[in-house]
């Protein structure tokens, strides 16, 4: 069905399934779950950004009753908590818990007791003789190397490598020739930028459930984006056979990256639960679940170079990235972000060089876009800066340069290449410029008095799963299962997880549309790795794209199974007959057409089948993405600047996207909003200082986490969503992602607003008002 | 120590230790998981339930504080199997992406509705300032109460 | 902090709970635990503290039950308001929003809803942050602070309550029952401004004023600042620089220069001590502005 007009169901405005349980607070998150008989489990974290456990002792824990287990009992593995590359593309540098802690947080020793109180006391009774070491909190000094090394060596393909210079892994590209394309460049621009490390600040924190099961094996519930990768991994570690661990699914609430990789308290819970031989609960409080993750704070040294007539000729781009203490998934993104940088806009000639670098703050892990946000402010600002050099309209820079289709991208990186088939950039900035009034924006320099404004553009795109053409060293395929019950509705049963985007209600409706059942009809099943089959990770925007594809091919089989039995039923000829969803009867209706006394509903089919026993229809399939086409996305913005306060306010937000055949238009909707609203945030608020003691300023509280309120975002009117009509041939009915896309370019666009009210441009994240009133002062200063 | 509450309009008597919260008296005593705890410090307003019909924070109230008062929490917001205008709205408006926020977003909207039937945009959007979102960006959250407060007017509803 | 003392799930330490229901009895209860005891009021700072550990009383005195605490009625000269009147009883009260203005302003702009629900003017005062909202309106308003101890009742300015963050002038086994308020006089006018990180945030900076004007010429007026030194902070030299001055643009100007150089601004998260000193002039000039444009309106 190529004719996207006459969908039934799709583009419609629908009630998320799952929306019911979460408007009655009857939803279960993995942090609401008990079980009879469960202890409370708490955490002994390493005050010191760096250290090294001389003694501890836990008698007196132990006197109090409490399980404890430390870090000599674990597992003598080193393991990396993400399972989404191959092998050859992973560095494993963690434990379950650790005597050589190397940042304030980090898991030393873990208790459970009857009560989290208890939990708690027990915890505090532990005694530990720290021998303090002199830690790194900068990846410049990191590098020098001038305190040692934080990792002597880490396990790599399964073979221990040394580590020099701190540098956890590094990534050089070259294509072309840079210094040609430089020099026939006529201008060329040098800069750098540098980002904020941001928190999640998910409002779930880390939680974990798990039972040992009689056989010696496990059943858990936690907070996690993959419940077949997190199980593998406990596998790993603890050599449980993988068929006794069961990681049940668990509504999430938010994770933004958080969660790809197994967290951190999973195996820690594992292994009290196999020593207590009790079920444990292990909820990470706030304080906690800000020490356990953020973002990748990056350093950018970024050179264009163009044309007169703004033809890009050459780019070249130096990014070091500060990782924190350990790797979660820092190699694959060095070869993601020159993805990101390169399929932005065509650069004949480019070289990249990326070093990833461990240093004594919390372990960086993915936070929604995965380095795109970062990448995309430093470029967009750029292109901006360009523009303004070579005399350009920057709308009119960015048309004559971007990827399109037909181009060839290779967004999440080297060895994920592929065409794009489908592309609304043009439409995004032409439409969007016209409802913001880009025409009429000021200019940067000609305001005076106290409030400025200004309207900044800033695009991007994001990649549709992690698929591609040939293997490549990302794991990137999902599967699922489809099968009719006697009543007529489905089961969907899928390992993949929702976010909280609406994912799975995106499936249901795929599945109605190709075989024509009410979508109330498809029921998401609340599955576990037993009953379902491989999904790697919601992640990289591949809900739709990918888990739809594959809802999409076992809808297709079972549809031709239905039709295969009706004609049975119905003595008529499968091919010739339709499927209609009944919103009377409530069902799809198997009929041939103009033929009253031939139909049939599917449940007296299914019925049919069953005391006719012709079998159970279901289908079961795996889908590996050939591409991962783009999403495009386009934000103006319009600032008002307070020279007095240097408070930035929004003003109003024009956003457009191209995301394919939109499947659900209010949630997709949502995630630009959502997007909007972590992008306006990255820009102006968020960050995680570190204090002299090595620990975060802010100390884990959320007064000191600053995000947006409701009263710090734009009026409702003055925030326009839209979406421009495309299809993407290889996605289910030309459906695309949208979360990560939805974020991606608004760093850019505000730094680019901020700079047309105030002719000032800023290379650090995040853009507070201190900056920008030392800024103003500092050019009052010059004159 | 013994303390008196009626929790959805029902009483009972609750043994706590002085130092026990109302948010763990729900959330582990009685098992209503619906009250959320977010930051345990008053910044995000997941654990919102009303006290004696004002939006308070959960995790910062002692139980004996509380003791003699009438808690209304998320699971007692549906009257008889029939959801509230709000949460019909929440799903009606897709103001609901994880859910996390939901119901202490519900709890305090609700309040906000008995005390001004018709409030305006930035009424709405002081009022909720003390919730905290990560998903939403709260466009469709402020919808979903304006749509409420217009299903209230339309079929004359007052406080419930 | 020790990182592994804190748990926000929970209180995790015992203490016992006391809940007197006469000003007598809670004045015997502190007088006997003295600093093993704290008042749990609206519980919204205290929770906090204790949750991190800051502090960890052994006792806990809860005077919310006590009735003569509550509440917000008339006086001669203006309004009492009770020590353990909810911030959102102030912000709802016609009477507040009347005869002191700058209370309401202050008071509205304070925490969420439920944080307003549940605080009280008096925790809010006794906690001592220098960037207290209400504190710095109620020093606008020159109010007096009631304290109530072993030897009876005293009464003082509430400028001169505060010693330092967390610190008042309250000794063992004393506490405060509630501030006496004059209304806003004929002819004056004032007005509250903060800047903060976000619409809820503990201020950055913010600055209430209170002008009284007689044919043009200052006859009264206050001037204090938060988050600017260990205290709120009245700026004494500025007030005098005004009274008795024609009111002017350049005087306003003049004015919001003194403040700048008189505030001890320190760095920390929210802000560096220079942006609070550069913010502190252009706060002082917009609230004093809009205080001299409401003395004009209100005769
Ligand atoms: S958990 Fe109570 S306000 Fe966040
Ligand atoms: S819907 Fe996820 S935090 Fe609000």
């Amino acid at each position: 069905m190529a004719d996207h007009n006459s969908f039934h169901f799709l583009g419609k405005k629908t009630i998320r399934k799952d929306g019911l349980a979460k408007v009655l607070g009857a939803e279960k998150y993995a942090s609401d779950l008990s079980i009879p008989g469960m202890l409370y489990a708490r955490v002994l974290k390493s005050p010191f950004p760096r250290a090294r456990v001389k003694s501890i002792d836990v008698s007196k824990s132990e006197g109090m009753g409490a399980v404890v287990i430390t870090f000599i009992e674990m597992p003598r593995i080193r393991f990396c908590p993400r399972l989404v590359s191959t092998p050859e593309a992973t560095y494993k540098d963690w434990r379950v818990l650790s005597g050589n802690p190397l940042y304030v947080g980090e898991p030393i020793a873990a208790v459970a007791s009857e009560s989290e109180e208890d939990a708690q006391r027990a915890l505090e009774a532990i005694e530990v003789d720290f021998e303090v070491l002199e830690p790194y909190m900068n990846a410049l000094d990191s590098l020098k190397g001038g305190e040692g090394l934080l990792h002597e060596n880490v396990v790599f393909n399964e073979k221990e490598i040394q580590v020099e210079n701190n540098i956890a892994c590094r990534l050089e590209i070259t294509e072309g020739d840079v210094q040609k394309g430089f020099s026939e460049s006529d201008v060329v621009i040098e800069r750098e930028f540098r980002t904020n490390r941001r928190y999640h600040n998910q409002l779930e924190n880390k939680s974990v459930l798990v039972s040992p099961e009689v056989d010696g094996g496990v059943s858990l519930w936690s907070t996690s984006q993959t419940i077949h990768n997190t199980r593998l991994l406990l596998h790993e570690i603890f050599g449980i056979p993988v068929s006794k661990i069961r990681v049940h699914k668990a509504a999430l609430g938010g994770s933004f990256g958080s969660s790809i990789q197994t967290n951190t308290i999973v195996p820690i819970a594992v292994a009290l639960a196999l020593k207590a031989r009790r079920p444990i609960k292990l909820s990470y409080t706030r304080e906690e679940d800000m020490r356990d993750h953020s973002s990748y704070q990056m350093i950018f040294r970024m050179k264009l170079g163009a044309k007169k007539d703004g033809k890009l000729q050459a780019g070249e781009l130096n990014m070091i990235m500060d990782i924190g203490a350990h790797q979660v998934q820092a190699y694959p993104l060095l070869g993601c972000v020159v993805g990101w940088w390169v399929s932005l806009y065509k650069l004949p000639n480019l070289r990249y060089v990326g070093k990833a670098v461990y240093t004594n703050k919390v372990p960086s892990c993915a936070l929604r876009g995965y380095g795109n946000p970062q990448t995309t402010w430093a470029t967009e600002s750029m292109m901006d800066e360009l523009a303004e050099a070579l005399g350009m309209d920057p709308l009119d820079l960015r048309l004559k340069n971007y990827i399109g289709k037909g181009d060839l991208f290779w967004g999440q990186g080297p060895t994920v290449k592929s065409i794009i088939n489908s592309c609304g950039v043009e439409e995004i900035l032409r439409r969007g410029a016209e409802l913001i009034g880009w025409e009429n924006r000021p200019k940067p320099f000609a305001q005076r008095g106290r409030f400025r404004r200004g309207i900044g553009l800033g695009r991007g795109y994001h990649t549709s799963s992690a698929g591609s053409p040939i293997p490549g060293t990302v794991i990137d395929y999902t599967g699922a299962i489809l099968k009719v019950n006697e009543d007529g509705t489905l089961d969907y049963i899928t390992a993949m997880m929702d976010q909280g985007g609406g994912t799975l209600d995106a499936h249901a409706k795929i599945i109605s549309e190709e075989i024509g059942v009410p979508v109330d009809n498809v029921n998401v099943v609340v599955a576990d790795t037993q009953t379902t089959v491989y999904d790697v990770n919601t992640h990289a925007s591949r809900g739709v794209y990918a888990g739809g594809g594959v809802a999409l091919m076992v809808a297709r089989q079972v549809k031709a199974k239905i039709l295969e039995f009706a004609g049975r039923a119905l003595e008529a000829y499968p091919h010739a007959l339709k499927i209609r969803p009944d919103e009377e009867l409530g069902q799809a209706v198997i009929y041939a057409e103009g033929l009253t006394s031939k139909q049939i509903t599917l449940g007296e089919l299914a019925s049919m089948a069953r005391v006719k026993n012709w079998g159970t229809i279901a289908a079961v399939e795996s889908l590996r993405p050939g591409s991962c086409p783009p999403h495009f996305t386009g934000y103006f913005i319009e600032v008002e600047v307070d020279t007095e306060t240097g408070k930035v306010k929004p003003l109003k937000v024009v956003a457009g996207a191209d995301i394919g055949t939109v499947i659900n238009p209010d949630l997709a909707a949502g995630q630009i909003h959502g997007g909007f609203a972590m992008g306006w945030s990255m820009a102006i608020l968020e960050d995680t200082p570190y204090s002299e003691s090595g620990d975060l300023l802010n100390q884990g509280m959320m007064t000191d986490y600053k995000t947006p309120t409701t009263l710090d975002l734009p009026k409702l009117d003055d925030f326009k969503v839209f979406f421009v009509e495309t299809y993407e041939p290889s996605g289910p009915f030309g459906a695309k992602g949208i979360g990560e896309g939805a974020l991606n370019p608004v760093a850019g666009a505000v730094a680019n607003a901020i700079y047309n009210a105030l002719g000032i441009r800023f290379y650090v994240l995040p853009m507070t008002p201190n900056m920008i009133l030392k800024a103003l002062k500092d050019r009052e200063r010059i004159k | 120590m013994k303390v008196e509450l009626t929790i959805n309009r029902r009483k009972g008597i609750f043994e706590v230790e002085p130092n026990e919260l109302l948010i763990n008296l729900l959330r582990e005593k009685i098992r209503l998981t619906g009250t959320k705890y977010g930051c345990g410090i008053g910044m995000c307003g997941a654990c919102t339930v009303l006290l004696d019909g004002e939006p308070v924070l959960a995790c910062l109230t002692l139980a004996v504080d509380a003791d003699g008062g009438e808690v209304e929490t998320i699971e007692g917001v549906a009257r008889e199997g029939k959801l509230d205008d709000l949460q019909e709205a929440f799903l009606e408006e897709g103001a609901v992406q994880c859910g996390y926020c939901t119901p202490g977003f519900i709890m305090t909207a609700k309040a906000l509705l008995n005390e001004n039937p018709s409030p305006s945009e930035d009424e709405i959007r002081g009022y909720l300032k003390g919730n905290y979102c990560r998903c939403t960006g709260y466009v469709n959250i402020i919808k979903a109460v304006q749509r409420a407060a217009e299903k209230r007017k339309r079929i004359g509803k007052q406080e419930i | 902090m020790n990182i592994n003392k804190v748990d926000t799930h929970i209180i995790p330490f015992e203490f016992e709970y006391h809940s007197p229901e006469s000003l007598e009895e809670t004045v015997k209860l502190l007088e006997k635990y003295g600093s093993e005891a704290s008042i749990l009021a609206g519980g919204t700072d205290l929770l906090v503290n204790m949750k991190k550990r800051i502090t960890e009383p052994k006792h806990l005195v809860n005077i919310k039950k006590i009735a003569e605490l509550n509440g917000i009625v008339e006086t001669p000269e203006g309004v009492r308001i009770g020590a353990t009147t909810k911030l959102r009883s102030i912000e709802k009260s016609e009477m507040v929003r009347e005869r002191l203005p700058v209370l309401y302003e202050a008071v509205r702009l304070m925490g969420s809803i439920q944080v307003r629900n549940m605080a009280t003017i008096g925790g809010n005062l006794c906690n001592a942050s220098p960037a207290a909202d209400s504190a710095i309106a109620l020093l606008a308003l020159d109010a007096k602070t009631d304290i109530i101890g072993q030897s009876g009742l005293r009464s003082i300015f509430l400028s001169e309550f505060f010693l330092g963050p967390g610190k008042t002038v309250l000794r063992r086994g004393e506490f405060l029952t509630g501030l006496s308020i004059s209304s806003l006089p004929e002819g004056s006018g004032s007005s509250f401004l903060k800047v903060g990180r976000t619409s809820m945030d503990i201020a950055t900076i913010n600055i209430a004023t209170f002008l009284r004007l007689r044919k043009g010429v200052v006859e009264n007026c206050r001037i204090a600042l938060g988050a600017v030194a260990p205290i709120p902070l009245r700026i004494f030299r500025a007030e005098d620089y005004l009274k008795g001055k024609a009111i002017s643009k350049d005087a306003v100007e003049e004015a919001a220069q003194i403040v700048s150089e008189d505030i001890k601004p320190i760095t920390d998260l929210r802000a560096t001590a220079e942006y609070r000193r550069d913010v502190s002039k252009a706060l002082t000039r917009d609230a004093l502005t809009i205080s001299w444009e409401r003395a004009k309106g209100r005769r």
